[in-house]
């Protein structure tokens, strides 16, 4: 077995909790596979809708097994403010598209770049208005693309 | 020998040459934007190919593919980061150079040596591709269903990771394929009632979420890295004597490349290494290396652009990837509605040639853009990533919506990038988990066809010879390189 060096591993909580995280994903996709639909033997050409999934989350699970014997999670650095707001943009993105798609897209684009330490107003302006007009306009235009109606795209729609 | 010709008359079509120049530049400024790679730009881009002709589109896909595996020798030899994954050992001799005062000298040899790997890989697609079409076109289901399970297990040893972790992941794609319903019994699997999953989860967005949007999320973390760039007067071409001392080196390198390209999933960050690594070992001057060697440039540079026509041979004969990039390449055939496989050189020959051409089109292309733009490219470094990953966000999100015009696919990108990230952050690969989730399908079906044929009788499908060979090759790529360690550390341990 490996010797692990406490200086690279990550917490010893993230060490056995992500094996733990993909054991339960495996238990629970599983455990829905058992509510699959099964085929008469004449209908259901070759396998079982349900071996397939089966054999797979098996494999995880067996891989994971032998991944904590073998060659365990190893994490540098701990994740940094910065990852954490930009992975909170994202749901926050989420939201905002209840109002308008490219709205949310401005807005969450303008976000991340403020977040990330740009300060200048036309980088600003360019970032949250350009290009996400830009974009739209190229998609609308050249690809015939329809985006969701939003406070913005019901005024081009019209 | 007609699809042979209809495929180059087909580049005289004058949008389809506009696209592949246009293609081509973009391709060049994606490799060498830092963080950015010839994958990530196919995902990206792939949305923008959809009202385009089949072929114009593949063609945009691998003249990116091509071209951006090329620039990511600019930003490893002027800022010693690589652009690509696959120009990683580019910078180790590159970028001394480039500190020496030869930058130009350093960039004129990647160019060369990668338009010289990608001509000659092109060549083998061309002659190589067919004939293992013809080789796979009586393959009966078993074959195949082997022949893909050889393909995941070259998941394994993608990207030098760890082999545990990255079949972990190619099984979670293999799982995640499993969504939708069932096309052998129709029966609804992991739906959970939603209609809209009923077609399962897009390859597309997925592959934004896992590339595009996970990379941002990476990027958020090196936000202090400061990259000095060296100023370089102009690109020189290699003299008689860089020829003399690196022809060898380009040639050796070309048919690793192409080789490693071949082999289902290896992509051209393995045959870069390997390339550098074999440059050094028949080097005259070995302890150069490291210190601007150009054999190191050359061998490098050289094997990660044949690896592009090489990995497109198995993606097109076959329909599994051989690399990456072309598991995107794949899934923009897919989306054209086109199938890859064998009949692809019976059914769609011309179309098949057509992308050789291009391939071979966009290689000598990107000689003259090395040549006379390298100093152009090289400023898009200068991009600050303040503004780069907001407009990557933009185009990841509104390029997830944009195939299916469907917010599922949004939610789906968000989710596969924090995913993809975290994924990342405890040394799982994403690469085997894209490359999964296009195989899970096949592999599936294949299975239920060879269960039908063998009477479900799984037990004899190693003796069918060519099934037989291909889990053999199937046990060598999983246990290999452990059982080689086990026998090379018991012979240490016998003196």
């Amino acid at each position: 077995m490996r010797t692990i060096n406490k200086d690279v591993t990550g917490t010893h909580l993230e060490r056995w909790l992500v094996p733990a995280l993909i054991l339960i994903f495996c238990a629970a996709a599983y455990f829905l596979t058992t509510d699959f639909e099964r085929m008469p033997p004449i209908l259901k050409r070759g396998i079982q809708p349900s071996d397939f999934p089966q054999l797979i989350a098996g494999l995880i699970a067996g891989l994971t097994i032998l991944m904590m014997l073998r060659d365990p999670v190893i994490t540098g650095n701990r994740i940094s403010r910065v990852n954490w707001a930009t992975i909170g943009l994202l749901p926050v993105f989420a939201i905002l598209t209840a109002i308008d798609f490219f709205l949310a897209l401005a807005v969450t684009a303008t976000a991340l770049a403020v977040l990330w330490g740009e300060r200048r107003g036309r980088i600003l302006l360019l970032v949250g208005v350009a290009v996400p007009v830009a974009v739209f306009l190229l998609f609308d235009q050249l690809f015939r693309i329809r985006f969701p109606r939003g406070i913005l795209t019901s005024l081009w729609y019209g | 020998m007609e699809a042979f010709f209809a495929g180059l008359i087909a580049l005289t079509d004058p949008v389809l040459l506009l696209f592949l120049v246009t293609a081509t530049l973009g391709g060049v400024v994606i490799g060498a934007l830092p963080g950015l790679n010839a994958t990530t730009g196919a995902a990206l881009l792939l949305p923008f190919t959809i009202t385009m002709e089949p072929v114009a589109a593949v063609a945009v896909l691998t003249a990116i593919y091509c071209s951006a595996t090329f620039a990511g020798a600019i930003t490893a030899i002027l800022i010693n980061t690589p652009g690509t994954s696959a120009s990683a050992t580019t910078c180790l001799d590159g970028y001394p150079l480039a500190q020496r005062g030869e930058a130009g000298r350093a960039l004129g040899l990647a160019v060369v040596s990668s338009t010289i790997g990608g001509v000659g890989s092109v060549i083998v697609l061309m002659l190589a591709a067919p004939l293992l079409a013809r080789a796979a076109y009586n393959f009966a289901p078993p074959e195949y269903f082997a022949l893909t399970v050889f393909g995941l297990s070259m998941l394994a040893t993608i990207g030098g990771g760890s082999p545990i972790k990255n079949l972990i992941a190619g099984a979670f794609g293999v799982l995640l394929a499993t969504v939708g319903i069932d096309l052998m019994t129709s029966v609804e699997r992991f739906t959970f009632g939603w209609s809209e999953l009923s077609d399962g989860i897009g390859f597309v967005p997925v592959m934004i979420g896992v590339f595009g949007i996970s990379e941002i999320l990476v990027q958020a973390s090196k936000l202090d890295i400061v990259h000095e760039r060296i100023r370089m007067k102009a690109i020189a071409l290699p003299s008689r004597e860089d020829y003399r001392r690196v022809w060898k080196t380009i040639l050796r390198s070309t048919g690793i490349g192409t080789f490693i390209g071949i082999l289902p999933a290896e992509g051209a960050t393995v045959a870069s290494m390997i390339g550098y690594n074999e440059a050094r070992r028949w080097s005259k001057t070995p302890e150069e290396f490291g210190k601007g060697a150009i054999e190191g440039i050359a061998g490098s540079e050289a094997a990660n652009n044949s690896a592009t026509g090489g990995a497109m041979v198995p993606t097109l004969a076959l329909g599994i990837p051989g690399s990456p990039t072309a598991a995107v390449i794949l899934v923009g055939l897919v989306v054209h509605g086109l199938r890859p496989g064998p009949t692809m050189f019976t059914e769609q020959a011309n179309f098949a040639f057509s992308i050789f051409w291009s391939m071979m089109f966009v290689n000598l292309l990107f000689l003259a853009v090395g040549l006379f733009g390298a100093r152009i490219f090289a400023r898009v470094t200068l991009v600050p990533v303040r503004v780069l990953w907001p407009c990557v966000f933009i185009f990841s999100v509104v390029g997830a919506y944009a195939l299916d015009q469907s917010m599922l696919d949004v939610w789906v990108a968000l989710i596969a990038g924090i995913a993809g990230f975290f994924m990342r952050r405890y040394g799982f690969s994403v690469v085997p988990l894209a490359i999964g989730l296009i195989l899970g399908g096949m592999l599936e079906q294949r299975l239920g066809q060879s269960m039908v044929m063998l009477d479900e009788k799984w037990w004899l499908l190693p003796t069918r010879p060519l099934t037989l060979f291909f889990l053999l090759l199937t046990a060598l790529a999983l246990f290999g390189r452990p059982v080689g360690q086990f026998i090379a550390a018991r012979m240490t341990r016998q003196g």
